[in-house]
């Protein structure tokens, strides 16, 4: 066994035991240092444990790593715990079909269903049947509607569409349940015991043993069974189960059930020890994907063991830096998921089991701008528009362009680094952060006027995202958004939340106005056509004009050769290589290019706040930013601007909301539906949409046109 | 020898227990067309995979190009200093056009470079148009290579291989492969002409047939190893390259 490992493999494992010696006997040493941190960390580590099991158990099944695992576990969570406090049964957030009449008359017609009641309360075993069958419900959607459809598409789709599912069931937590945390009475006995002379929740070794219960289950399952055994050859080529005379369908349909049934279970256990919000288990779940990585995405034992370890090395940190003044603290423990996963990259390899599809679909076209007469018209008439909005129209407007317009700047870092170079990065508003931390800390603090301290931030933000850059040397795809989220976290936990350069002043962080040549230009300073509102038309200006040199420097890196090499290496990496491309110098550009377009967001973003936190920049903003991007259409400058309009608080909801809908609270919940939507069925997005629908209208015009010609020749 | 392009010796590679090439040696010479033919299995992708820089860590061995020693360089370095290649499944780019494929592989960018094409907009490359003539090209320069037919495909891969400014030896993996006899012969005439006008290369194919008709000089690997070399009226009485082909790919097609 230790034979068939690599050499590095065989280091890890040896630096493991020794660990493990001096941990031991530190424990007979120092009980209440070495040895109850253990105890108690075994009880985040199974829910870690848990959640990593069920994301092998879907990769097993279908090849997809399910970033909304977590928000499924979530939401059935909900599920049980409404139901067992008031008996209601949530109803999905349906459309209401005559909103938009009652938005129009203002008035209410339809008073749509939230709840159904089920009766006053619910015990505690109906309650859970229904949230688990709640659960399998969701699987089977998820397989039939989401990844069945997905099975030949690009990774990049698979990403995007579960990364969707995540949004879409957060959102719907939120706006059924709202967003405080859950408590919910316990399932298990929860008195404590001695366990060595340790005082530890009864409940929480219930949890562990389940887990290990459900572990052990799965291995047998897994390995010995004919279902089993099939779904291993499916992972790793469908024709193949198809020959042992299974359906391939059939298994993927019941493993996503059973993936998502493990998923409600997990969050349903441990809601009574540790309450519920509702991005609770999706922050835990990053943890559990470093666990899943080392084992590879396809054992359970090893992955259940490292979501264990990770929660007992979790709880000795904290423990440790209580105890021990010199450990420095910079958030190491935090960024524990971080350091996992890089370790995982390293000392695994770089290869997750691919599954041996027959073919993969097209990735989202690259359309090279061509600059043609009505083109220029258009944009002429986009800047013509944009400027009134930005400057003229009433303040609401303004303010609304203001955050689209630094929304399309931060697609656009997407657009370069996905669209044009095929790297999915889950860090962007990470980065973006650095630049709008370090602006005010150069600028405002440090005194460094305007033009110096952009570019020190921007620069910042450039040397951060080619540190984290590093493993996409080495990975791609899926493990590669893994470790990008992972990279985010590691900043927001490290930098942001806390004082210093790249994080804050006390509690947030303040930023002066912008002022080049004595003149000042924040949102709120004053500018010659001012209405006397705020926000004034100064700093939408200043925006407008970046905004538009950033598409048209975009626009020209697609049709300049370094774009053309970045779209080689999209399309094939090692033909790019064969035909002379230095792929990682290619894909450190890309990042760097990526980072910039990120960073100079982040501080454009920082003069529209003023005053900011760490919440702006955290992984779910990154997540949305991706959301957005995708759904405006990844690979063009045009999806970048569309992706701008649909910015929380962006033109395009402003101007919805006044005119069409109030989409407010259901924005997230949008976004996530219709992102699930393009990554199935539309993997362009909205431009790429517009685009073809632009091409048939051009088209049947041409028809039209040609045959009045010959009907007038003829005649 | 003074005249070969590209020169093995002892070349090693190993996956797990296989040694799928093992001590291979052998030349490709200047303005000839070099064969190499084999069953299938026998290592001869794996063969050019280890020269153009694609080896797995623990592979051994010599590559010189034009009398400079090469083996271990990356593949990217190997292509500027002109060894290029093509592949059996062809890998072309697929979601860019024809032109844009062959533009990509038609210089080498340095950071300095990208930059003034960045800022200055690139001329045309010559080199590309030049390619695109040889090889009738022009029809399709603005398609996508999923639109277009297999033989045009392979035409594809032929030239993003020959673009190369610096081209010195191209290596063609099964270029024939899946080519019906008629297309095979004219593919086959194409390449003898395109030698015949002083590129070099060298042409891998499990299947004898074009091989035998174009090639100068022609090896044989089996199981790995260089059994057989001689010219194509050697190669055809060689009781080896008999025994090796009707004992393996024989009873196959
Ligand atoms: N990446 C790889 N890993 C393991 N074995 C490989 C790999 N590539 C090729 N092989 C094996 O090496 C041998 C030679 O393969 P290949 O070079 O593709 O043969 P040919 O091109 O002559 O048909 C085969 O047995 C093949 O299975
Ligand atoms: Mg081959």
């Amino acid at each position: 066994m230790l034979a068939s490992l690599r050499p590095i493999e065989r280091a890890g494992a040896a630096a493991l035991g020794a660990l493990a010696v001096a941990w031991v006997v530190g424990a007979l040493l120092r009980r209440e240092l070495f040895f109850d941190p253990v105890l108690f960390g075994l009880g985040s580590g199974a829910i870690i444990a848990a959640l990593a099991i069920g994301l092998v158990v879907a990769f097993r099944a279908s090849g997809v790593i399910n970033f909304g695992h977590g928000a499924i576990a979530t939401y059935v969570t909900y599920v049980y715990v409404s139901l067992v406090s008031d008996g209601q049964y949530p109803v999905p957030p349906l459309p209401n079909p005559v909103a938009p009449i009652e938005g129009i008359a203002g008035i209410e017609i339809l008073d749509f269903p939230t709840f159904v009641s089920l009766g006053d309360s619910m015990g505690k075993v109906p309650a859970l049947l229904i949230a688990l069958a709640t659960a399998a419900a969701l699987g089977l959607v998820a397989h039939f509607a989401i990844f069945r459809p997905l099975r030949y598409a690009p990774v990049l789709a698979k990403v995007v569409a579960s990364v969707g599912i995540m949004l879409f069931l957060q959102a719907a937590v939120v706006l059924r349940f709202g967003a405080r945390a859950k408590a919910t009475e316990p399932i298990f006995p929860n008195d404590p015991i001695d366990v060595l002379g340790a005082r530890v929740g009864q409940d929480r070794l219930w949890v562990l043993g389940t887990v290990i219960v459900i572990t052990a289950a799965l291995w047998v399952l897994f390995r010995f069974t004919r279902f089993g055994i099939a779904t291993r050859a499916g992972a790793e080529n469908e024709r193949f189960t198809t020959l042992l005379g299974f359906n391939a369908d059939f298994q993927a349909g019941v493993s996503w059930v059973m993936a998502s049934v493990l998923a409600g279970l997990v969050g349903i256990l441990v809601a009574p020890i540790t309450g519920v919000t509702p991005n609770f288990f999706t922050v835990l779940l990053i943890s559990s994907l470093g666990a899943a990585l080392l084992g590879r995405m396809s054992s359970f034992v090893i992955a259940a063991v490292a979501g264990l370890m990770l929660g007992i090395v979790d709880q000795e940190l904290f423990r440790l830096e209580l105890e021990w003044d010199w450990i420095p603290d910079i958030g190491i423990r935090r960024a524990l998921p971080f350091v996992v996963i890089a370790l995982a990259m390293v000392v695994r390899g770089e290869s997750l089991p691919s599954r041996g599809a027959l073919t993969v679909e097209r990735l989202p076209e690259a359309v090279a701008p061509r600059i043609t007469r009505g083109r220029v018209v258009g944009y002429g008439a986009l800047i013509a528009v944009a400027f009134w909005l930005t400057v003229f129209a009433p303040f609401q407007y303004r303010g609304a362009m203001q955050n689209s317009m630094i929304g399309v700047i931060l697609a656009l870092s997407l657009v370069v680094v996905t669209g044009y170079v095929g790297q999915i990065s889950l860090m962007q508003m990470a980065l973006a952060g650095i630049g709008a931390f370090s602006v005010a800390s150069f600028g405002t603090q440090a005194g460094v006027p305007l033009i110096p301290a952009l570019t020190l931030a921007v620069a910042s933000g450039v040397g951060f995202g080619l540190i984290a850059a590093i493993p996409s040397l080495r990975t791609r795809g899926a493990s590669l958004a893994i470790i990008t989220l992972a990279s985010g976290l590691a900043i927001d936990e490290i930098f942001f939340r806390r004082t210093g350069w790249f994080g804050l002043d006390r509690i947030v962080k303040t930023t002066d106005p912008p002022e080049l040549l004595g003149i000042e230009f924040g949102p709120n300073s004053g500018f010659v056509l001012s209405d006397g509102k705020i926000p004034t038309g100064g700093y939408g200006l200043f925006l407008l004009v970046v905004t538009a040199l950033c598409c048209v420097a975009v626009m020209r890196l697609r049709r300049s050769r370094l774009g053309e090499q970045m779209l080689a290496v999209r399309a094939n990496e090692r033909a790019a290589a064969a035909a002379g491309v230095n792929v990682a110098a290619i894909k450190l550009s890309a990042f760097a290019v990526s980072s910039f377009f990120a960073a100079l967001g982040g501080t454009l973003h920082a003069f529209n706040l003023g005053t900011y936190g760490h919440d702006s920049f955290g992984i779910f903003a990154s997540l949305t930013v991706l959301a957005f991007a995708y759904l405006g259409g990844i690979s063009t400058v045009g999806g970048a601007i569309t992706a701008g309009t649909l910015f929380s608080e962006g033109i395009g909801i402003v101007v919805t909301n006044e005119w069409v809908i109030d989409v407010g609270p259901y924005t997230a919940y949008v976004a996530g539906f219709f992102l699930i939507g393009t990554a199935v069925y539309n993997n362009e997005g909205i431009d790429g949409f517009q685009r073809r629908q632009f091409h048939q209208l051009g088209a049947w015009l041409r028809r039209r046109w040609d045959r009045r010609v010959e009907v007038t020749a003829d005649g | 020898m003074a005249d070969a392009v590209l020169a093995t010796s002892g070349l090693n590679v190993r996956f797990g227990g296989l040694l799928a090439v093992n001590d291979v040696t052998l030349e490709c010479r200047r303005g000839r067309l070099t064969g190499l033919i084999g069953p299938n299995g026998a290592g001869k992708t794996t063969f050019i995979d280890a020269v153009t820089g694609f080896l797995p860590n623990n592979s051994r061995g010599s590559v010189l190009l034009e009398g400079e020693e090469v083996f271990g360089r990356s593949p990217h370095q190997l292509s500027h200093e002109g060894l290029t290649r093509t592949w059996q499944t062809l890998e072309l780019f697929d979601d860019i056009t024809v032109r844009s494929n062959l533009d990509v592989a038609s210089r080498r960018l340095s950071l300095g470079a990208a930059l003034l094409d960045y800022f200055r907009p690139r001329q045309r490359a010559e080199r590309v148009e030049e390619v695109m003539d040889l090889l009738n090209l022009g029809d399709i320069a603005e398609r996508q290579p999923r639109e277009l037919s297999q033989g045009q495909r392979k035409l594809v891969g032929v030239g993003r291989a020959l673009v190369a400014e610096s081209s010195r030896i191209l290596l063609l993996d099964e270029p024939a492969a899946g080519l019906d006899k008629a297309e095979t012969e004219w593919f086959g005439a194409q390449l003898r002409g395109l030698v015949d006008q002083g590129y070099t290369m060298l042409l891998v194919d499990h299947d004898m047939g074009l091989v035998l008709n174009v090639c100068d000089y022609i090896h044989m690997l089996v199981y790995g190893q260089l059994t057989a070399s001689g010219s194509p009226e050697e190669m055809r009485n060689d009781p080896e390259v008999i025994a090796a082909y009707l004992g393996h790919s024989g009873a196959e097609s």
